[in-house]
């Protein structure tokens, strides 16, 4: 190969640089000594003919200069030069470095943590063998995407009648089991598969196999890596033990390889078993025949050679085939592919959004980090004026000038990117302890990895080259006579902007807008926190327990939680207790479409929230009762009661009064016996929702939950004590049921403030560092005026000038930057908050406590920043400043 | 003629040494000299513009270079044609030619 020669030989070159120049000097002298050799064979003296030759050859040097150009490795020589002179100036400035090392490292930093976000959820992909050719089949309805989900004839219908997949496999996302390793069993989430899964998936498994076609309904299990690791200690010889999973025997046939967790990117399941089996492990496993449960997730792997759209065309034709047999079900369906481990088109999207908004954040905090290293270094350019028109004056290049001077602050840059990377290692650290208030098994993690390095390496480089281009064009550009008289070299007289004013107005405009945006997000996060849910959520205690993944009846499940809620109840320290399917304010719960018979449609849409309740529920929330009863231990044979809110009588009742009506909730009828008043039920930031408290006694067997029942109690005293007290008391009735979520509801509402906080903590953190950075930049422009003008400050004061009038003078010259930056930064910010406007709860986006509080802050501490060199500017002796002229 | 010697014409150095070096293996002063005596004295080439020029085919690969004895016992690096040398010779000739004819035209028009 040609350039592995070149590059042999250049390596060569450069290791032994004397033996290179050795040899082009021996060629050099011996074309001398045949061309004299030649002069004299013509007839020259020796004498002349060596002096022709000479002159012919011209200096030697030269051309042995030239000769060692022709290689790369005379550039790759320079390029090291230019480096290690870099590298000493730089080591003789520390405070400059560390002030540009940081300031970029932040920006940097800030980008590089978002990026780690883009690049978990939008670039990673999923831990499979080529992930390529593997795909998501989700179903459209009349073209527009529907579901994420396919009923199981469906799946069944095209793994039988597709010619492009060479595997379609099928999952459920997450089913409950309680796992137990010969200790305390504990609560895992898995996946219930078809058993070609890992086939299809081509998973390198850690140890054992995956699924065998004949495993479709066998007790066989895959353990996830980590929980592997944790519960059993990374046991290599588990291959074939037998384990406990809810109360049944599963022998172990493998383990997913470190990092797999299935095919979706937030999800965390830990196990993996046959989905035939499914109906065994849980009591609401949806009906394998029927057409209308969509309950599965199916990924195919297409065939060598078949393209995507082949595929979906395929699909398509197989959805016009099921719709004339099954029109009842079937009509109108549609399939559609998108790549493994991508969220679906719908959510891809707006999370693409989000995340590019917040992207664009992170830049304009990169933004004002490079005005701010790009002025330090105009000021360097200035103060090297000097020395650059002496070394142009020697014969330097300007190109070579540029190139040097681009090479500093590529360097200080890599410096940068080094710094910032460390700071995401802690920022995604820190980010990836936020959680969602759901109560199944997500990842949220995000970490510093490839794609991460190679983006803040990218963005470092372009960094230091935006910061440096234009401080590196002035500085080797001097004005070569003014400069070496030691004058400023670069003052345009007459000139009333200066590039460095101009940076400072756009980084104090930037960080206006950040901080802004900042103290909006922080006023909405106060009035979420501070937002009335409706129920109190100071001093109640709760923990799940899932009776169904141990095999109890329905009724031998309302026994057990009847004796758990009055074994708490008895505890001390606790006023009341009671039991529920699921706790409010978790991203959503059940709900139904009700009617009420005999009265018109309801006002809004028709979807009522449904919560199980045992007694003493309300009393336990605080949710205040309007009229009739709450609900108590209800006989499970009478028909069903249900107590509603006020927002589910105004729309359904319009006001009148219910109690008696008997509603109907996807064909179920519930006698309203009481109302209560409105609690948020998924989110906090959402309308009203309509609310029906069904009987756990009377709903149990019906319509079991998926997620386990919790146990709530309203408490005093210590909350952890009380924790363990209550685990024991569990634990009592059967030792054998795992506890899970333990948690208070004041946690559990932080967690419900996911969104608020996460986005409040991103811009306090964005706005406070760019309004650092400006105020450095700022006072650094102050400060360099102050000392460009001390003669004429020491004139003025000469004249008569007093001290707080040159104070002024100086602090009217920051002003005016301040001012034009506000003129343009305040509009920006509200143009921007409207942009916000739905991240936004409990306020408007032009919300006047923050749009007065913030720019005052900020002109407060501007002024500050320019105070500082005026008053050093005041206290300038006149003699001492006349004397030096 | 050989009181005025003209400058090669740029890029054409390479294509004349490979030429040259076509005939027979040679060294840098044998390369200058077959130059300029088969354009009877026309082009000279100096060792400033023909050693970098070598140094350069070198690394393409289009010559290979080894040091020799020579007659009078002194080290002489003799220059080869390679394989590669003799296609880029082909090349280069036949743009000249197409590039020359077109220029001819120019001036005949």
């Amino acid at each position: 190969m040609n350039w592995m020669r070149s590059l042999r030989d250049g390596v060569r070159a450069l290791r032994n640089k004397q033996d290179r120049n050795a040899e082009i000097e021996e060629e050099l002298a011996f074309f001398v000594q045949e061309s004299v050799n030649d002069k004299v064979h013509r007839g020259m003296s020796r004498q002349d003919a060596l002096r022709a030759a000479r002159v012919e050859v011209g200096s030697t040097n030269t051309v042995e200069h030239r000769v060692w150009n022709e290689g790369w490795e005379a550039r790759a020589e320079r390029l090291w030069s230019d480096l290690r002179y870099t590298l000493r100036r730089l080591k003789r400035m520390p405070g400059l470095v560390a002030v540009i090392v940081i300031s970029l490292g932040l920006g940097i930093a800030a980008n590089a943590t978002i990026f780690s976000i883009v690049s978990k959820f939008l670039l990673q992909g999923v831990g499979v063998g080529d992930p390529a050719t593997l795909t998501t089949i989700y179903r459209t309805y009349e073209h527009g995407q529907c579901c994420n989900n396919l009923p199981e004839p469906v799946y069944r219908d095209i793994r039988e009648e597709s010619q492009s997949f060479s595997g379609v496999s099928a999952y459920y996302e997450l089913v409950p089991a309680s796992i137990s390793n010969g200790a305390e069993p504990k609560r895992e989430w898995g996946q219930a598969v078809t058993s070609n899964y890992f086939d299809v998936a081509q998973l390198k498994m850690t140890l054992g196999r995956g699924f065998s076609a004949e495993e479709e309904k066998a007790p066989v299990i895959v353990l996830g890596y980590r929980l592997w690791q944790q519960r059993y200690d990374g046991d290599r010889s588990i291959i074939g033990k037998p384990v406990d999973v809810s109360g049944h025997v599963y022998t172990v046939v493998g383990v997913a390889p470190k990092g797999f967790r299935g095919l979706d990117q937030i999800l965390d399941p830990q196990f993996w078993v046959p989905l035939g089996d499914l109906s065994e492990l849980t009591a609401g496993a949806p009906n394998p025949e029927s057409r209308s449960t969509q309950w599965l997730r199916a990924a195919a792997r297409l065939k060598p050679g078949v393209t995507s759209a082949q595929a979906e065309q395929e699909l398509n034709v197989i959805a016009e085939r099921l719709a004339k047999t099954h029109p009842a079900t079937d009509k109108g369906n549609g399939f559609h592919l998108e790549a493994a481990g991508m969220p679906p088109a719908r959510d891809k999207r707006s999370l693409e959004l989000f995340l590019l908004a917040v992207s664009v954040v992170a830049l304009l905090v990169l933004c004002i980090a490079c005005a701010n290293v790009a002025n330090l270094l105009l000021t360097q350019a200035v103060q090297r004026q000097r020395e650059m028109a002496v070394r142009l004056s020697l014969g330097a290049t300007r190109p070579q000038l540029l190139r040097q001077l681009l090479l500093e602050s590529v360097v200080l840059s890599i410096g940068s990117g080094v710094v910032g990377v460390l700071l995401s290692l802690w920022a995604t650290y820190a980010l990836s302890s936020f959680r969602l208030p759901v109560p199944v098994a997500m990842d949220l993690s995000v970490h510093v990895d490839g794609h991460v390095l190679a983006y803040a390496f990218a963005l470092s480089v372009l960094a230091g080259i935006v910061c440096g281009a234009f401080p590196a064009w002035t500085a080797s550009h001097p004005r070569i006579p003014n400069a070496l008289k030691g004058e400023e070299a670069f003052a345009r007289p007459g000139r009333r902007w200066a590039l460095r004013d101009l940076l400072v107005v756009v980084q104090v405009t930037l960080s206006l807008v950040l901080l802004c945006a900042a103290g909006l997000f922080l006023r909405s996060l106060q009035s979420a926190a501070a937002m009335d849910v409706g129920f109190r959520s100071r001093g109640v205690l709760m923990m799940a327990i899932d009776p169904q993944l141990h095999r109890y009846t329905p009724e031998r499940s309302i026994g057990m939680l009847h004796m758990v809620r009055e074994r708490m109840s008895a505890l001390p320290g606790v006023l009341s207790a009671t039991v529920t399917d699921g706790v409010p304010l978790s991203m959503g719960h059940r709900s139904d479409g009700f009617e009420v018979p005999g009265r018109p449609k309801p006002q809004g849409e028709n979807v009522v929230e449904l919560y199980m309740a045992g007694p003493e529920y309300f009393e336990t929330l605080g949710i205040p009762r309007i009229a009739g009863r709450e609900l108590g231990n209800e006989n499970p044979a009478s028909p069903k009661v249900g107590v509603v809110n006020e927002e589910f009588v105004r729309r359904f009742f319009a006001g009148d009064n219910p109690i008696g009506h008997t509603v109907n909730g996807a064909g179920v009828p519930y006698q309203i016996v009481g109302v209560v008043k409105n609690t948020k039920s998924r989110t906090l930031g959402e309308a009203q929702r309509p609310v029906l408290y069904r009987s756990i006694d009377q709903n149990l067997g019906s319509d079991p939950s998926g997620d386990g029942y919790t146990v709530m109690v309203r408490y005093q005293g210590d909350a952890a004590t009380l924790a363990k007290a209550m685990e024991h008391e569990i634990h009592a009735v059967d030792p054998a049921l795992a506890i899970f979520n333990t948690t208070t509801m004041e946690e559990h509402m932080h967690e419900a403030l996911f969104l608020p906080r996460l986005v409040s903590t991103l811009f306090t953190i964005f706005g406070l560092a760019g309004v650092l950075l400006s105020l450095v930049g700022l006072y650094g422009v102050m400060s360099y005026s102050v000392s460009q003008r001390t003669r004429e400050i020491g004139v003025r004061m000469a004249m008569g000038a007093q001290a707080s009038q040159v104070q002024t003078m100086v602090v009217r010259g920051g002003l005016r930057l301040i001012a034009v930056a506000f003129l343009v930064g305040v509009p920006l910010a509200l143009a921007a908050a409207r942009l916000a406007g739905n991240l936004l709860y409990g306020i408007t986006p032009w919300d006047a406590k923050t749009f007065l509080t913030v720019p005052l802050l900020l002109l407060t501490i501007a002024l500050f920043a320019c105070w500082i060199p005026a008053r050093r500017a005041s206290r300038v002796d006149p003699m001492k400043t006349l004397r030096m002229e | 003629m050989r009181d005025d010697p003209t400058e090669l014409v740029q890029g054409t150095l390479e294509m004349l040494v490979l030429k040259t070096l076509t005939l027979m293996p040679m060294h840098g002063y044998g390369i200058a000299t077959r130059i300029e005596q088969i354009s009877d004295g026309a082009f000279r080439v100096n060792p400033g513009s023909l050693l970098p020029a070598l140094s350069r085919m070198e690394r393409a690969g289009h010559v290979k270079g080894d040091w020799k004895a020579t007659e009078n016992n002194r080290r002489g690096r003799y220059y080869t044609i390679t394989e590669k040398g003799r296609k880029a010779l082909k090349n280069e000739t036949a743009t000249w030619d197409r590039q020359t004819a077109a220029i001819y035209k120019i001036l005949e028009a």
